[in-house]
C-alpha cells in the first residue's frame, strides 16, 4: 500500500433534481472545486492540477480562468464509458501527484442534465441511427438500463437470483439516505411494498432498481502527505487504485466472452494485489449503483462473495446502515443521496475515514470506492487511514 | 412485414460493418479469412489472430435466447405505443460465440423464456432515402 499521495479536501454543490438547479453545470463545479479547497485549507491559487472524467464538459482550461489559477501542471482525463471511472480519475491524480507532476490536484465531477441531454433518453434520435446505435435502436434497445437489465436477467438467470435481492440494495440505500441530510432521499423511506408496487422500468429493473438523475457537483483535492500535514483536515491517504480490461462497447459487452459481466474481476485482482489486503477486509464500501442488479454482479466480481452466495449476503437487512456486515454506500450512494455521476462516493468514502460522515462506521481503516459497473474500464480506488 | 417497433420507428443508417446485415436477406457476420474466427460487433482487425482480412459469411437461420429485457418505459415518444416490448440477445447456431439483439416478432413478453430455441425473419423495408432494400433481421419462437 502507498499512501504516497493524500486527500486533503471535499466538497460539493448542493444537489438538485434534474433540472432544478438554478446554476449552470459549469457554476456547479466551480462551487464543489472551490469548497474542496476551502475545505482542505489551500487557496484557489495553490491549485496545479485538474482530472474528471466522461469527457467533461468543464474543460480545464476555463476552469482554470475562472478559478483565478496561477499555473496548471497537470490536467487528464480518462477514456470511454462515464462512471466507470470515477475512480480512475482519482489515480490519474494519484499518479501526478506520487510522480511529482502537480501539487494539488483538483479532481472533480459536474452535471446538470437539466441544462444538458439526459443518458437515459433517445429524444435525438432522428429516422436513421448510427455506429453503434445501428445495431441497437432498430429493436428498441437503446438506454444504459437495457444494458444493465439485459445483463442482470441472465445473471439471475444462471445462479436463481430473485427480485428480493434487487430490493435489498434500493432498501439499503434508501434507509442510509435517511440519515444523510444532503440527501436528495433524505425523509422519503421506502419499504420493500413500495419496492414491488413500483412500475417496472424495464425488467427486471423496477423504478426503485433505477438511480435518479440529478444537477450537482462534487470535488476533491489530492496532494502529497507532506504538504497535507499543516492542513485543516486529517489527511486521507489513498492505499491503491486500479483500473481493468473490458469490452469497447455495449455490443461487445453481449458476446461470449463478457457475457453476463460488469467487467471487475480485474480490477478487484489488481486492486488487492497492490494493496494486500483482500475485500473481506473492507470496512465500508461505496459501490457506483446506475441500477441495482450490477451491485449484485459487480459484488461477486470483486471477491466479496460468490454468485451462488449473494442473495444471502444482501438479505436482512446487510447492507444496512453503519453496523451492516457490508456497510454499503453510507450517504446513501447515486439512489438515496444524489446522482451526481457517483463522484459523491468518492466524498462519501473519504468522510468515513475522517470519521465525520451521517452514517459513521466505527474505526474505519479500509474505506473502498468501486466505480460504474457495465462499462469498461471499471475502476476502483482504496483509502485509508494511515 | 409491418416492423416490430411501428412503420416510423427509426432505420439503422447503413455502412460498410452493418450492410450485410442490414440488407442480405440473410444471416451474415464478420469472419476471419485466417482462422475462421466470428467476430460480433465487426471491427478492423481479428481478436484472434489479429488478421486483417475479414469478409461477412452467412451461418444458418437459427439461435437460442439467452437474455432478454422487457422494456415498460419508453425512451422515445416513438415507442410509446409499443410497450411492453421484450429485446431478447440470440446466441447463433453457425456463428460460436456471437450473440445478436433482436426482438421475437410471435411471442408475448410474459412467454419468452430464455432458452427458447428461434429461426430468424426479416422486416421487409424500402429504404426511404432510395438505396438497398432493408432486410431488418428478428426472430420467431420456434419448437426445439
Amino acid at each position: 500500500m502507498h499512501g504516497n499521495s493524500v486527500v486533503a479536501g471535499v466538497g460539493e454543490s448542493t444537489f438538485y433534481a434534474r433540472g432544478q438547479s438554478p446554476d449552470t453545470e459549469f457554476q456547479l463545479g466551480c462551487t464543489a472545486i472551490r469548497k474542496a479547497v476551502d475545505d482542505a485549507g489551500l487557496a484557489l491559487g495553490e491549485i496545479d492540477g485538474i482530472v474528471s472524467y466522461m469527457d467533461s464538459r468543464n474543460d480545464p482550461l476555463r476552469l482554470a480562468a475562472a478559478l483565478g489559477l496561477r499555473e496548471l501542471r497537470w490536467s487528464a482525463t480518462t477514456w470511454a464509458g462515464g462512471g466507470n471511472n470515477v475512480a480512475g480519475a482519482v489515480q490519474l491524480a494519484d499518479a501526478a501527484v506520487v510522480a511529482g507532476y502537480a501539487n494539488h490536484v483538483v479532481v472533480f465531477r459536474a452535471i446538470a442534465q437539466g441544462q444538458f441531454g439526459r443518458f437515459g433518453q433517445a429524444a435525438g434520435l432522428g429516422s436513421r441511427a448510427e455506429g453503434e446505435l445501428a445495431w441497437r435502436a432498430p429493436y428498441g434497445f437503446l438506454s444504459p438500463a437495457h444494458d444493465c437489465a439485459l445483463h442482470t436477467k441472465r445473471f439471475m438467470h444462471e445462479y436463481g437470483i430473485s427480485q428480493e435481492a434487487l430490493c435489498d440494495v434500493a432498501l439499503a440505500c434508501y434507509a442510509n439516505a435517511q440519515r444523510n441530510p444532503r440527501a436528495l432521499r433524505y425523509g422519503k423511506p421506502l419499504t420493500r411494498e413500495r419496492y414491488h408496487a413500483s412500475p417496472w422500468i424495464v425488467e427486471p429493473f423496477h423504478l426503485y432498481d433505477c438511480c435518479p438523475e440529478n444537477d450537482g457537483a462534487a470535488a476533491i483535492v489530492v496532494t502529497r502527505p507532506e504538504r497535507a500535514r499543516d492542513l485543516r483536515h486529517r489527511p486521507v491517504p489513498i492505499l491503491a487504485a486500479a483500473q481493468g480490461l473490458g469490452p469497447s462497447s455495449g455490443l461487445a459487452s453481449f458476446q461470449g466472452r463478457w457475457f453476463p459481466g460488469m467487467f471487475y474481476q480485474h480490477v478487484g485482482r489488481t486492486l488487492w494485489e497492490r494493496a494486500g489486503v483482500r475485500a473481506k477486509d473492507i470496512d465500508v464500501l461505496q459501490l457506483y449503483e446506475n441500477f441495482t442488479g450490477p451491485v449484485l454482479m459487480t459484488l461477486c466480481e470483486m471477491g466479496f462473495c460468490a454468485p451462488e452466495e449473494v442473495e444471502a449476503f444482501v438479505a436482512d437487512g446487510a447492507l444496512e446502515g453503519p453496523a451492516a456486515r457490508l456497510p454499503f454506500n453510507t450517504s446513501g450512494g447515486n439512489i438515496g443521496e444524489a446522482y451526481i455521476h457517483g463522484f459523491e462516493l468518492v466524498n462519501e468514502a473519504i468522510r468515513q475515514v475522517r470519521g465525520d460522515s451521517t452514517c459513521q462506521v466505527p474505526e474505519v481503516g479500509l474505506s473502498l470506492v468501486v466505480s460504474g459497473p457495465g462499462y469498461a474500464p471499471g475502476s476502483a480506488v482504496l483509502f485509508g487511514s494511515n | 412485414m409491418s416492423r416490430a417497433l411501428g412503420d416510423d420507428w427509426t432505420l439503422p443508417l447503413l455502412d460498410d460493418r452493418n450492410r450485410a446485415w442490414f440488407t442480405s436477406g440473410r444471416l451474415r457476420i464478420q469472419r476471419c479469412e485466417a482462422c475462421e474466427a466470428w467476430q460480433h460487433p465487426p471491427e478492423d482487425v481479428c481478436g484472434s489472430c489479429q488478421g486483417t482480412r475479414l469478409r461477412f459469411d452467412e451461418c444458418g437461420e437459427t439461435g437460442r435466447v439467452e437474455s432478454f429485457v422487457v422494456v415498460h418505459r419508453a425512451v422515445h415518444p416513438k415507442l410509446e405505443a409499443s410497450v411492453p416490448y421484450a429485446v431478447a440477445l440470440v446466441s447463433l447456431d453457425g456463428a460460436q460465440g456471437v450473440q445478436v439483439l433482436g426482438n421475437v416478432l410471435n411471442r408475448a413478453p410474459d412467454a419468452l423464456a430464455i432458452g427458447q430455441p428461434v429461426r430468424v425473419v426479416f422486416e421487409t423495408v424500402p429504404d426511404p432515402e432510395g438505396g438497398h432494400t432493408l432486410h431488418i433481421p428478428q426472430w420467431e419462437a420456434i419448437e426445439s
